[in-house]
């Protein structure tokens, strides 16, 4: 229900300003076209909106925004955020509607898995980022794979990792995702509900390679269906962490944030990679097409204000997760976390499976996962 | 309500007369056909609301999705259907949903009919108001609600399973399963069919019932023979309610059915939602409202007219 | 049948039985939720886990809830203006006339049920989006009362079918002109089935979500949707207690009616 009293943890109203001049004094040095924009920015700002429509996840995803991205933004122009909780997957139906029919979008920033956030690009209702100031700073990772330009942008790395309810494994952390077939966990096994972040990761646990992705994924169905046999739950984010509470499940691939997030509310959870590797993804912020121009220049700039530094710092430490800015702290917990990757050899043991192809044949794997799962 | 009152000619009457005077004035020819029409139309005209969304689908449902560009694809094709008799997941939730609606449906006329029967014949008022308060509260909290209430009770720690493992039971899964799915439902559902039996019952006679008992018929019988043929028309217009709502329902199995227990409304939803497959999604939706209406249209046809207040008059 | 069950008393012990489960199942979720949302902890648990008004001063201080219950208010009141005399004449014209194609008729009315939820809520997204009217509150109450229309026709067309024809006929004899025969014969015997349909309409317009969903967006958007968002996101003792408000809010429609009509009218056919 968003409504969070917890103090300003996020980028102080000094970062905010700070970053954004910093990026205009480079912009001004390059001589690009970011110049304009950030001059503009000091001399004759578009009237600014009472408030701007940030689409969200709920939980520990919501509050994480809150407090890194969305509390400084208010501080730093005065625009009131209100974060919108409808689904990520629904919400992309309604703006390609809205874009196709001329109407105005029903949000201003659009948080999105970066598959997705491309499927919206592919379809061309993304505004144009390239001109925000603080994309020269970022990590590669940050730029969006299989698109020209920047009609979205990557915003963390995160892990679909392997949790675990600790007291079901007094022996230390399970050393494969093959412990989900173990008959003792009947009916204790959790997966998002389209197998989302699992099916790479099967096709490894399954015996197969991860080069014969999209090609040959035999292996992971076959890993999906004996998978079936254990009755696993299915769900979305916010179930994991209440599954780990009400005592329901004993394992789960799930992303980091969530595992975290139970282990924070103090149930015993913990979370591995295991030898077979685990998918690693990206997020991403865009803004649609048809909103009134000076909404648009403010919801690009909450983008922009997502992105640098302080912000990043602020929101991806809140979430556990690594952030596009290089040199960011990791939160005390996760330093050195294979499930916290940093470095080329931290991503080298994960699997990562490119945006392009998700984008073609994730559908595929929804309907193959849902159609073992529902059988 | 205008009522004739003490003054002479009262606002109320000169609005009835002018009224009268309207209709007079537009007497139609052929009243027997326009009266009922005009009493239609607006009905007619909200349900024209559905249909009109709905024939926008049906276009949708002839493309298939161009996954190179997210848009359908230019050319008109059955690939959607196509893909729907192929797929098996399909068959699978239709048919899921159609088990449901019958199992639902027998369960709910089964609960809901004593129930409507005690409320209507019980000379207690206060016994009255209490059931029929029990029949409103439940209603207010909402579908959603109320489908996590159970997952409170029945989940591994909840209050059924504190008790089974107090008494040194194993705890029972009893969450996340088809049956539970069911049970929500004919919960859900319980209400609606009550409200829809109870003025069947009313217009029942007691006396009726009481000839029957006289010439030596025991209460089960009477209550066979002579109760629920009367109450038929209530009972129909409930089972088909329960029915089609069970058929097309969609959170009770989100959230009851831990994932693995779809009903057709889910895959459209994933179909709309998930894979941003419009085409398809549409072409669900078109197949299992052409299910759900034939079937409906059957039930009317074996039923016959005076069920549901057609032909109320010739029904008597 | 043993003589036990055929005798009275057994009429007596299975139809308590049958009332008694009914009862324990629909209250059952009510109670928990209520239970709930006194509780001092962070997660929804029954028993709750010590007692606290805490939920409740933040469901009070949330400005977005109260802002949702408002508009979720409006939304039940256009559904029930504009499905109330929609569903009663045609009800009435159903059970009073013999209708060409009636069968047909009947199943294209019944439609709003037959068509699966979520999909007469993309269809209605995508027609009010190009005919424009898409981002407005009352296009949702115009939803409600199409989605839930069979529901008012039917709770009508049961008083109807108990209507006595001979009535209107021995009024019309007398010579009351027909608006008047309908005013004061025909309405005031259907009058239970209209107040039935009426509360019906609120209570499922106040309540739907699906639809809602689909048509509303976060700068008009309605409790059930703010509160199905929610709950999707985390499930948080604040929403048992935004529930008990909707308990509170039937309890007191549940009082007006009793205090201005009588409940017992549900239940009188003539």
């Amino acid at each position: 229900m968003s409504m969070h009293d917890d103090e300003i943890q996020g980028a102080s109203r000094r970062q905010v300003l700070k970053s954004g001049m910093i990026a205009a004094a480079g912009a001004a040095l390059a001589g690009t076209p970011a110049m304009l924009i950030g001059r503009r920015a000091f001399a004759a700002e578009p009237a600014k909106p009472a408030e701007i429509i940030v689409r969200a996840w709920g939980g520990v995803w919501v509050d994480a925004l809150d407090q890194g991205v969305s509390q400084s933004f208010t501080e730093a122009t005065g625009i009131r955020v209100r974060h919108d909780l409808t689904e990520d997957n629904e919400i992309q139906p309604k703006i390609w509607a809205a874009v196709a029919q001329n109407r105005v979008p029903p949000i201003h920033v659009n948080w999105d898995t970066s598959t997705n956030a491309t499927k919206s690009a592919l379809r061309g209702v993304t505004l144009d980022l390239s001109d925000l100031s603080n994309l020269s700073q970022l990590l590669p990772v940050a730029r969006p794979k299989g698109l020209e330009g920047w009609p979205i942008v990557n915003t963390y790395s995160y892990v679909y990792v392997l949790a675990y309810r600790t007291e079901a494994f007094p022996d230390g952390a399970p050393k494969s995702w093959n412990v989900m077939l173990e008959p003792r966990f009947k009916g204790r096994v959790a997966l998002y509900n389209d197998g989302i972040g699992f099916h790479p990761s099967a096709q490894v646990a399954g015996g197969g390679k991860v080069s014969d992705i999209p090609g040959n994924m035999a292996p992971a169905w076959e890993f999906i269906r004996k998978l079936k046999a254990q009755q696993p739950l299915l769900g979305e984010d916010p179930d994991f962490t209440n599954w780990f509470q009400q005592g329901e499940i004993d394992v789960a691939c799930t992303i980091i944030s969530n595992a975290r997030e139970a282990k924070q509310n103090g149930i015993p959870v913990a979370w591995t990679v295991p030898q077979e590797g685990a998918k690693v993804d990206t997020d991403a912020l865009w803004v649609p097409k048809g909103l009134p121009e000076n909404e648009a220049y403010w919801a690009k700039q909450y983008v922009n204000h997502a992105i640098s530094k302080g912000a990043q710092q602020a929101w991806t430490e809140k979430l556990g997760l690594p952030g596009v800015q290089p040199g960011l702290t990791p939160p005390a917990d996760l330093a050195g976390d294979p499930a916290y990757p940093t470095t080329d050899e931290d991503f080298a043991r994960l699997i990562s499976v490119p945006t392009p192809v998700l984008v073609e044949h994730e559908r595929d794997w929804f309907q193959t996962f849902k159609e073992i799962m529902q059988g | 309500m205008p009522r004739p009152s003490r003054t002479a000619y009262p606002l109320s009457w000169r609005l009835l007369d002018a009224a009268e005077a309207v209709v007079g004035a537009m007497r139609p020819k052929r009243p027997e056909i326009v009266v009922p029409a005009l009493f239609l139309a607006p009905a007619i005209l909200l349900v024209a609301v559905l249909v009109w969304g709905l024939a926008g689908m049906v276009g949708d449902s002839l493309h298939v999705l161009d996954t190179a560009t997210f848009l359908p694809a230019a050319e008109a094709s059955l690939g959607n259907y196509a893909q729907l008799a192929d797929r098996p997941i399909y068959a699978t939730v239709i048919r899921r949903s159609l088990v449901a609606g019958v199992i639902v449906t027998a369960a709910t006329l089964l609960l809901a009919f004593p129930y409507a029967y005690v409320m209507v014949r019980t000379s207690s008022s206060g016994l009255r108001r209490l059931l029929l308060i029990g029949l409103f509260l439940p209603f207010f909290i909402g579908q959603v609600v109320r489908a996590y209430g159970w997952l409170i009770i029945l989940g591994n720690k909840g209050i059924v399973n504190a008790a089974i493992t107090a008494l040194g039971f194993e705890p029972l899964k009893l969450i996340y399963t088809y049956e539970t799915i069911l049970f929500g439902l004919v919960q859900y559902m319980l209400p609606f069919a009550v409200l829809l039996i109870a003025p069947a019952i009313t217009a029942i006679s007691e006396e009726m019932e009481m000839a029957a008992a006289s010439l030596g018929a025991n209460w089960w019988r009477g209550f066979t023979t002579v109760v629920l043929p009367l109450a038929r028309p209530g009972l129909i217009a409930a089972g088909v309610v329960v029915f089609t709502l069970t058929l097309t329902d969609f959170a009770i199995p989100n959230i009851l059915g831990g994932g693995t227990n779809d009903f057709a409304a889910n895959a459209i939803y994933d179909a709309f939602f998930r894979i941003s497959d419009a085409g398809l999604g549409a072409a669900l939706a078109l197949v299992l409202t052409f299910i759900g209406s034939t079937i409906v249209g059957v039930i009317l046809a074996i039923a016959g007219a005076g069920t549901l207040g057609l032909g109320g008059r010739a029904g008597k | 049948m043993s003589a036990a069950s055929t005798s009275p008393r057994g009429k007596r012990l299975v139809l308590w039985a049958v009332v008694g489960f009914d009862l324990l199942i629909l209250a059952l979720p009510t109670l928990i939720v209520l239970g709930a949302s006194f509780t001092a902890g962070n997660i929804v648990t029954f028993p709750p886990d010590g007692l606290s008004l805490q939920w409740y001063e933040k469901v009070v201080g949330a400005y977005e809830l109260r802002q949702a219950f408002w508009r979720s208010l409006w939304v039940a009141v256009v559904c029930t203006l504009i499905s109330l005399p929609a569903g009663t004449l045609a009800a009435i014209a159903l059970a009073r006339w013999r209708i060409a194609f009636g069968r047909s008729l009947q199943v294209y009315l019944l439609l709003p049920f037959t068509v699966p939820l979520i999909a007469s809520g993309i269809g209605m997204m995508l027609l009010f989006g190009r005919i424009g009217i898409l981002g407005q509150l009352w296009p949702v109450g115009l939803a409600c009362a199409v989605i839930n229309l069979p529901f008012m026709i039917w709770a009508v067309g049961a008083s109807v079918n108990g209507l006595d024809p001979d009535l209107e006929n021995a009024a019309a004899n007398c010579g009351a002109p027909p608006v008047q025969t309908f005013l004061t014969v025909t309405l005031p015997a259907v009058m239970p089935g209209v107040i039935t349909g009426a509360l019906l309409m609120f209570v499922l317009a106040f309540n739907e979500f699906l639809v809602s969903l689909l048509l509303v967006d976060a700068r008009i958007v309605t409790l059930p949707v703010l509160i199905y968002n929610s709950i999707r996101s985390v499930i948080t003792p604040d929403l048992a207690a935004v529930s008990v408000v909707y308990i509170v809010v039937a309890a007191l429609a549940i009082r007006a009616l009793d205090r201005l009509v009588g409940l017992d009218l549900f239940l009188r056919s003539k």
